[in-house]
């Protein structure tokens, strides 16, 4: 169980969260609280590990998702004691701590003025520029999160979780072409991320849903993506959803030949023939995820079930015309 | 033949306790100490200014994209090439724009190359002077001491390493001499000091001695001494002559082969 602290705890289920969560009192009482380096003690006692320190804010963030809030503080105190106030990463756990603990939307805005604080004195103190650019999302200021987000990439374009924090808050405002190009940029950085190709290609489907003007262009591109998320990863359950989708759309509605003939993307649109034909082969995918899911075949179990159910129900939907 | 008569010398057994032991107990002990003496000097990585993460991230960001522009559609790669390219020629993302067109300064005045340049030193100083006092200890106590038999025989080859501080030339080299002991400890208590202190400990010398030879690949990319700007005008260059490919096409067809359903 200790092995899943070592990795950060965003993509945890949160029941494992609170298994994680509710092993903290013992844990903290087994663990070195510090290590000092300078004791004679230390040359017997095991050396210093940097899991140690790991397990800690592992263990803090599970602590904090589950309301465990004095176990979440000892972690920090302890963190404090090893590396000091002043250590970026711990100045924005303790940040953190303070935004969890915040009641009300005025503690939170205090806790934004000390991070402004922060920043004024260092402004390349990126962990805490980085909360502050959470809080600033979670008091719904999302205009202001954008400014902040562009601030901050203009320092550091290469910081893939900040563009792609910044494609959704595009997103979330309905500005497609800046979502899209922020994905981009991920994809710049991890060439070879499947989720965020399939990720692309749903902003491009949603882009294309919209408006009308570019729709094709949207349409196509949004279609190869999700081949490209396939490509990387067999199996991969939102690819195959995606390019039913976006296979299914062209087919209802095929792209305009004569407009298409130059689009922005310097592809031809795709074949018709092969539209079809890979609209069925996400089909019969899609239908042997499902069932390999359902009868629990060993190695098609890592399924999300809510995504199992969504396509279960997309094939659902797409095959009553057929058996009417 | 002949049997060689086994030389037997006759040792006071005193010289086991009072030489051999004393030596290695006070190699441990310098290890342990040079060890924390290290960890103590350490300077912590002076921290970045903001400008200067600027302008190292915004030159990855250029390698980045001429790297994955596989990635991108031509029109989406046409405008970040133009972007980058332009910003890259104007010195835009410069740490100190006026000082643009200048040659790099010297590492030498540079405070914070010098920096980097102290680390190395103090490094250095902590295996140099230990050792050269160790050196002098044994020289001036125990030196021209025979203090142990080795168990197995030896060819003649041996015996300059073995024997160094004696000059006998008719002793056999299993015979070994109290500064080829200090030597072998020198090399041979890496393990002790693995157990004592764990595996990346500054006592051991093979790291310290690997560092010097291969310096980190990031560390001469952003190196003191190199001229960002030109590094910039080098990346432009590279962006403005690559010829863009793209995944996305064909990727229908591509997929269709492999997919067997």
């Amino acid at each position: 169980m200790s092995s899943s602290l070592l990795h950060p705890p965003a993509h945890l289920s949160p029941s494992v969260a609170l298994q994680l969560s509710q092993l903290a009192p013992s844990l903290l009482r087994n663990a070195p609280s510090s290590i000092t380096s300078y004791s004679l003690s230390s040359l017997w006692a095991p050396a210093e590990s940097p899991e140690l320190w790991t397990t800690y804010e592992n263990l803090m963030l599970s602590c904090l998702r589950t309301g465990d809030e004095q176990s979440a503080h000892l972690c920090l105190e302890r963190l404090t004691e090893r590396f000091g106030a002043e250590n970026e990463r711990v100045m924005a756990l303790r940040g953190l701590f303070q935004e969890a603990t915040a009641q009300d939307d005025a503690a939170l805005k205090q806790v934004l003025g000390e991070y402004e604080t922060i920043l004024a004195k260092d402004p390349g103190n990126m962990p805490v520029s980085k909360r502050r650019i959470v809080v600033l999302k979670s008091l719904n200021k999302t205009i202001e999160a954008i400014t902040a987000l562009n601030q901050f990439l203009d320092a550091s374009p290469t910081d893939a979780e900040a563009w792609a924090e910044l494609a959704d808050l595009y997103v979330s405002q309905g500005m497609y072409p800046q979502g899209i190009f922020a994905l981009e940029e991920v994809l710049l950085i991890t060439p070879n991320a499947w989720n965020i190709h399939a990720r692309l290609g749903e902003v491009l489907y949603m882009a294309a849903s919209t408006n009308d003007s570019g729709s094709d262009k949207y349409l196509a591109e949004s279609m190869r993506r999700f081949c490209r998320s396939i490509e990387l990863c067999d199996d991969y359950l939102r690819g195959y959803y995606g390019l039913k989708l976006t296979t299914g759309r062209l087919i209802t509605n095929p792209p305009q030949a004569s407009r298409q003939s130059k689009s922005d993307t310097g592809l031809p649109p795709p074949d018709i023939k092969t539209v079809e034909r890979l609209n069925e082969a996400a089909t019969s995918k899609l239908a042997e995820i499902i069932r390999r899911n359902a009868s629990g075949e060993a190695g098609w179990q890592g399924y999300d079930e809510a995504e199992i159910i969504a396509a279960k129900e997309l094939l659902d939907r797409q095959s009553a015309p057929i058996i009417r | 033949m002949a049997q060689v008569p086994v030389q037997t010398i006759h040792r006071d057994p005193q010289l086991f306790y009072w030489i051999l032991i004393p030596i290695t107990v006070v190699m441990i002990l310098t290890g342990v100490l040079r060890h924390y003496a290290t960890v103590l000097m350490a300077s912590t990585p002076k921290k970045q200014e903001l400008p200067a993460i600027r302008e190292q991230r915004s030159l990855l960001r250029g390698i980045n994209l001429r790297v994955n522009a596989h990635n991108l559609s031509p029109s989406s790669f046409e405008t970040r090439k133009a972007y980058l390219v332009n910003a890259y020629e104007n010195g835009a993302f410069l740490k100190e724009p006026e000082k643009k067109g200048q040659a790099a300064p010297n590492p030498m005045t540079d405070p914070a190359a010098m920096e980097g340049m102290m680390g190395m030193m103090k490094g250095n100083m902590a295996m140099i002077v230990p050792q050269t006092l160790i050196m002098g200890w044994i020289n001036a106590f125990f030196s021209g001491f025979v203090i142990i038999k080795l168990p197995f025989p030896l060819t003649i080859k041996f015996k300059s390493m073995l024997q160094a501080g004696v000059a006998t030339r008719d002793m056999d080299p299993q015979w070994m001499s109290s500064i080829s002991w200090y030597v072998l400890c020198i090399f041979g208590l890496q393990s002790v000091f693995n157990y004592l202190l764990g595996s990346d400990n500054a006592a051991s010398q093979m790291q310290q001695q690997m560092g010097q030879m291969a310096p980190g690949a990031g560390a001469q990319m952003f190196g003191p001494g190199v001229d960002p700007d030109k590094q910039f005008r080098g990346e432009a260059e590279n962006l403005a002559v690559l010829a863009h490919q793209y995944t996305l096409e064909g990727v229908e067809e591509r997929l269709l082969q492999s997919v067997k359903v």
